[in-house]
């Protein structure tokens, strides 16, 4: 009896591996034949980024955009600035207060309704309530918004408290929701039916598989925008990229510098280079540790850093040395005329006057921070600051950051295309004004003329003459280098043109596959 | 008789409630909330929140108030059988778990059942050809396997078996938005992705169980009981079927049991490698976005499968051999 138990339990082991194989076979088959399929379908890297309602998806880029291909804004971000979307004009009075948007008259919701000036309304209004994951409006403890009007069926004007050079894109960034879906949900965190992805954008979620990691979207027959040319966005899951893309699992992947030559130089490939909008930099703690006060030892320390090793060790050359200024070079608003350092240890040598100091430098977990960590322990060392490399996990180093637990911080984080008042919260010191991390400066340093130069950057409505502050705001910035900025990657993506070759930036970020006009006809 | 079973159900109580009280304590303890996101991995991008922002989140989710108050919500909660809600996921942490679970026990078990079969049945024979060439060969193979890392049997199998020789799929669990046509072929699609992740598993445990039921094989062999039987002119195969192996059974089954908690770590590994959608997976990601509920209700899971395994490995510990009372 017991023989035979086991001959049984042989033959099925043996039974589920033939089954394997043949499904194995059985699984090109049917590639196969979806490839003779007339709809262009692309193929994208998955994982679970949530359910892509503007309360459902994850606080990363992935998430954001998923959310962004169903619920269209009043304004686009394009290739080189704000583009009219939801609203085709708009017009802002003199003092800055009043925003009149214009709507589109033929749009409509996924469910075939149509988007009125009623429903942008009950938007904002529904957001100074319930504020979604991602959230411009937000401001200190109130909302932007003081005052939301109808005009008619397809003007709407939004008063705000106090006029500034954001508001603009603060608002058009915001998604616009169907009042007749959202007005009965109480609780827009757990809403999560297929309702709750009825937006007006290009494309309609047809399947989203959270275990996979997995989402399908179809495009909207009925939008009233650039016709999209990707029928179908598919993500799906990847355990390596390079692997999937090869494969042709994927159309489009991320690839490291010392892979490049695999794809160069080959028809059937195309590479970009992505803009600088992601960094490092290092912030130094002058509460914990006076000494930074000094602007001759934070200028030491820039002399002493050597931005274009770390781009070529690190990085593998796939950066760029980032600006003392802060603003990345492929920024809008770069000052090319800001001071940069260079590497001159000499220099360094003598602003620190035979002084030694011994620093603790914080820093995450991952390859490239301790790298870089390393790296500057050397140089730093060289000209006589003694560093010591502390690492530890990625969430631990930003709680640390929160409390101001650190001497010499080390850290990386995307974002650095966005509006240039993200100076302010970086670099000047507001009393009383936001308490979270990137938003009160640099621990224990306060610097007069930035904070000024940040105030009236924020007030002046001429974008012009807002230019010219920001431009003079890097350039004290720089001079006074109360943070530095070590280098913005410039990663590189590898796609197949013959099957799509739609891909582009917008102005301020750095992913193709974020960018929704990537999928559409538009010139 | 039921004095015994009253102390045990105390025990397996007790330790119930230790264990619970530290997954709700220690992912509070580690630095970092759920809602703060200031550095990424290179090239992605976070929303960050504001002090703002964060509070109203810290109200919305219970988290503003006093730990022990947390604490005893959240004991009345699991005793209701909730397990709360997940902070990142904006789910139900009990649906997330249950649509994972079948997943990591499908492949965790069926990798214990192969690699303790496969193990026990090759270290039989090696002991039984004791100092034989076979028996060194096995040895030395099973012996490097035991001491490769999980993570890298699977990182070879996808780059020679899935890429390179692209007999198995690459990543996932089962190939995204197909429509099969029948359960069969659902069936087929399901054990190709599996196939991978269970082997890289098995490997693991093979070598385990190979060189547990070799020493103990090896052991028994040298017992009296052995030569009589030998004396009596039995078969070989008999010998070491009938005699030795199920005189040696029993630490096996019992390290099969226990075994599973080191099959759920090496699912975490395998089930990253091959982005396959698992509790072990779940963990990570809990762990890394500091999702306190989820990641006490996959601890749990956990937890309570273990403690199954082990009150089941003293149950059939004791059935097979009749002098552990």
């Amino acid at each position: 009896m017991r023989r035979k138990l086991m001959n049984c339990f042989i033959f099925i082991i043996i039974a589920v591996m033939c089954v394997n194989m043949s499904g194995c076979i059985f699984n090109k088959k049917s590639e196969k034949a979806s490839a003779d399929q007339q709809p262009l379908v692309i193929n994208l890297e998955g994982g679970d980024w949530g359910y892509p309602t503007p309360y459902g998806h994850y606080q990363r880029g992935p998430g954001i955009f998923k959310m962004q291909l169903l619920f269209d804004s009043l304004l686009q971000r394009g290739e080189e600035g704000l583009i009219p979307w939801l609203a085709e004009q708009w017009e802002v009075s003199s003092d800055g207060k009043e925003y009149t948007f214009t709507l589109r008259e033929d749009v409509k919701w996924h469910d075939g309704q149509n988007l009125t000036a009623e429903d942008v309304k009950f938007s904002f209004s529904y957001f100074a309530v319930h504020p979604p994951v991602f959230d411009k409006l937000q401001e200190g403890k109130g909302n932007l918004v003081a005052a939301i009007e109808v005009v008619d069926e397809h003007t709407v004007k939004i008063v705000v408290e106090t006029a500034n050079a954001t508001v603009l894109e603060r608002l058009g960034a915001m998604r616009i929701i169907p009042e007749h879906i959202w007005a009965k949900v109480d609780d827009p965190k757990k809403f999560n039916t297929p309702e709750a992805v009825i937006g007006c954008g290009p494309y309609v979620l047809k399947a989203y598989d959270r275990e996979q990691g997995a989402y399908r979207f179809e495009a909207f027959s009925d939008y009233w925008g650039p016709q999209p040319r990707v029928d179908v966005i598919q993500f799906v899951p990847v355990s390596d990229g390079i692997l999937a893309f090869d494969q042709g699992e994927i159309d489009l992947t991320s690839v490291s510098p010392d892979l490049l030559a695999k794809y160069e130089d080959k028809k059937e490939f195309a590479l970009k280079r992505n803009p600088a909008f992601w960094g490092y930099r290092l912030i130094f703690n002058m509460e914990k540790r006076p000494e930074f006060k000094e602007k001759s030892l934070r200028q030491a320390i820039a002399y002493a850093v050597d931005q274009d090793e770390l781009v070529e060790k690190v990085a593998r050359g796939a950066a760029r040395p980032a600006s003392a200024g802060y603003l990345p070079v492929d920024h809008i608003w770069f000052n090319h005329e800001a001071k940069q350092y260079g590497y001159y240890p000499e220099r360094a040598k003598e602003l620190l006057e035979g002084k030694e100091y011994a620093f603790t430098l914080l820093t995450g977990n991952n390859n490239a921070e301790l790298r870089i960590a390393e790296l500057l322990k050397i140089s730093l060392g060289t000209v006589g600051l003694k560093v010591q490399v502390k690492s530890v996990d990625m969430k631990t180093r930003d709680a640390a950051v929160k409390n101001k637990e650190y001497e010499m911080v080390l850290y990386g984080h995307g974002g650095w295309g966005n509006d240039a008042d993200l100076l302010r919260s970086l670099y000047a010191r507001e009393e009383g004004v936001g308490c979270s991390p990137s938003a009160d400066g640099i621990p224990g340093y306060t610097n007069v003329r930035i904070n000024e130069l940040c105030q009236r950057q924020l007030r002046e409505m001429n974008p012009e003459r807002r230019k010219e502050l920001v431009m003079e705001l890097q350039a004290v910035i720089a001079e006074e280098i109360p943070q530095l900025p070590l280098y913005n990657t410039t990663g590189y993506i590898v796609y197949r043109p013959e099957k799509y070759d739609g891909w582009r930036y917008m102005f301020d970020h750095h992913e193709v596959t974020h960018n929704k006009l990537s999928y559409l006809e538009f010139k | 008789m039921s004095q015994g079973l009253s102390r045990k159900i105390i025990e397996y109580a007790l330790t119930f409630l230790v264990i619970v009280s530290m997954n709700f304590f220690l992912p509070r303890l580690m630095p970092g909330d759920p809602f703060t996101f200031l550095s990424t991995e290179e090239g992605s991008i976070t929303i960050i929140y504001t002090k703002e922002q964060i509070d109203r989140y810290k109200a919305y989710y219970g988290l503003d108030q006093p730990l022990l108050r947390q604490y005893v919500t959240y004991l009345a909660c699991l005793g209701r059988g909730d397990l709360g809600y997940s902070i990142y996921f904006n789910e139900t942490v009990g649906r997330i778990i249950l649509n994972r679970i079948p997943w990591t026990l499908t492949i965790s078990i069926i990798a214990l059942v192969l690699g303790g079969l496969g193990g026990t049945l090759l270290g039989s024979l090696s002991a039984w050809r004791r100092n034989e060439s076979m028996d060194q060969g096995l040895y030395l193979i099973m012996i490097v396997c035991s001491e490769i890392p999980t993570f890298l049997v699977g990182v070879f199998l996808l780059f020679f078996v899935a890429a390179r020789l692209r007999w198995f799929p690459l990543a996932g669990g089962i190939t995204p938005f197909a429509n099969f046509k029948t359960g069969f072929a659902r069936f087929n699609d399901l054990a190709a992705h599996a196939f991978l992740p269970i082997m890289t598993l098995s490997v693991t445990r093979l070598a385990d169980f190979y060189l547990l039921a070799r020493n103990t094989i090896i052991n028994v062999l040298t017992k009296d009981f052995m030569r009589t039987a030998q004396a009596k002119g039995l078969r070989k195969r008999r010998l070491l079927f009938r005699h030795a192996l199920k005189n040696a059974l029993a630490p096996v089954v019992t390290r099969a049991f226990l075994s599973l908690s080191t099959v759920f770590n090496g699912a975490i590994l395998v089930e990253n490698v091959f982005n396959y959608p698992g509790v072990g997976r779940l963990l990570r990601e809990a762990v890394i976005v500091r999702d306190y509920p989820l990641i006490q209700g996959v601890f749990l899971f956990m937890t309570v499968t273990v403690l199954i395994m082990n009150l089941l490995a003293e149950v059939v510990y004791k059935q097979l051999d009749p002098r552990v009372n």
